[in-house]
């Protein structure tokens, strides 16, 4: 089947959206490669189309049978990212997955603020173990009503706030921070190895 | 776990042996995967996502891929077994059939034991 315009105005406007898509996370020389092996199986299929009832059914059926642009980027993202990231189990590849399901997904948008939550709460806590040496009167335990509410830092300490603590509290705060800095990565890693485990393919 | 579940879980874990086996008997371009895969098997769901598993497969060296130009109006991207991939193929191969003839006794011991509590 021979396309008219508007029929290569409709493939290219697909290979538009997915080009876009891929480019979120995935190097250039690779968004090349792909874009172009899904076009060539784009013309492949046009190419061996009989052009009933019409080109614009057709077409629709063949995108269809392709699937949406967003989902076979999702297929790479899952491929990729997020295998390089279940598999290595390194900070940035992780990061990078995070950032891309965050940016796709409800549910991966939900996940990252969680995981961001773990990944504050584990950094501040190791900034405050560093900070005490050197500011003993601004890092401590922070207390309200006298229940301790966890670690913290101020600069300068305003008079309602109660902090505690010796330099007991680096030890503490560098074990906590680095306990909720390793969980926070683990959970990560399993949720993105469940994620990849449902939504490949 | 739902139905559902479990036979999308059973499908993504065989795509990979299945893929394999496609090439193993010589080269092949995308599309002509998929339209095997989809001559013997339900494994295709949507065709865009087979590309993908096709790169991770050729990333960790069990296929090797290659533009050929010139062929057809349009360039087409070959894929074929490496030596890695033809190991590893052998081995899924020997798991697949073993996995599957150890269920086949479950199935056919709890068929037997039903028949005989009937």
């Amino acid at each position: 089947m021979q396309l008219t315009d508007t029929g290569e105005s409709r493939v290219n406007g697909y290979l538009f959206v997915l080009e876009r898509s891929l480019k979120t996370f995935l190097p250039a020389d690779v968004v090349h490669d792909a874009v172009r092996e899904i076009e060539s199986h784009l013309r492949e299929r046009i190419a061996a189309a009989d052009g009933a009832p019409n080109e614009r059914e057709v077409l629709e059926r063949i995108l269809a049978e392709l699937g949406p642009p967003l989902r076979v980027a999702q297929a790479y993202s899952a491929e990729r990212t997020i295998d390089e990231a279940v598999t290595t189990g390194r900070f940035v590849p992780m990061v990078r997955a995070i950032w891309h399901l965050a940016v796709s997904t409800v549910v991966g948008f939900v996940a990252a603020l969680g995981l961001l939550f773990g990944y504050f709460i584990g950094i501040a806590s190791v900034a405050v173990a560093v900070i005490k040496p050197f500011f003993p009167e601004n890092a401590g335990i922070q207390f309200v009503h006298g229940v301790p509410v966890g670690f913290a830092a101020q600069f300068p300490v305003s008079p309602d706030t109660d902090l505690r603590g010796g330099y007991a509290v680096i030890p503490l705060a560098l074990a906590f921070g680095l306990g909720v800095l390793v969980i926070t990565q683990r959970l990560a890693r399993k949720y993105l190895a469940w994620w990849r485990g449902h939504h490949v393919s | 776990m739902s139905h559902e579940t479990w036979q999308e879980q059973l499908r993504r874990g065989s795509l990979d042996l299945a893929i394999l086996l496609t090439v193993s008997s010589g080269p092949r371009y995308g599309l002509a995967i998929i339209q095997h895969l989809e001559a013997f098997t339900d494994l295709v769901v949507a065709e865009g996502t087979i590309y993908p598993i096709l790169g991770r497969l050729t990333r960790e060296g069990l296929l090797d891929a290659q533009w050929v130009e010139g062929e057809a109006p349009h360039p087409r991207k070959y894929y074929r077994l490496t030596k890695l991939g033809a190991k590893r193929l052998d081995h899924m191969t020997r798991e697949w059939r073993a996995f599957a003839e150890k269920i086949n006794r479950l199935i056919d011991a709890a068929q037997g034991h039903d028949h005989a509590a009937h």
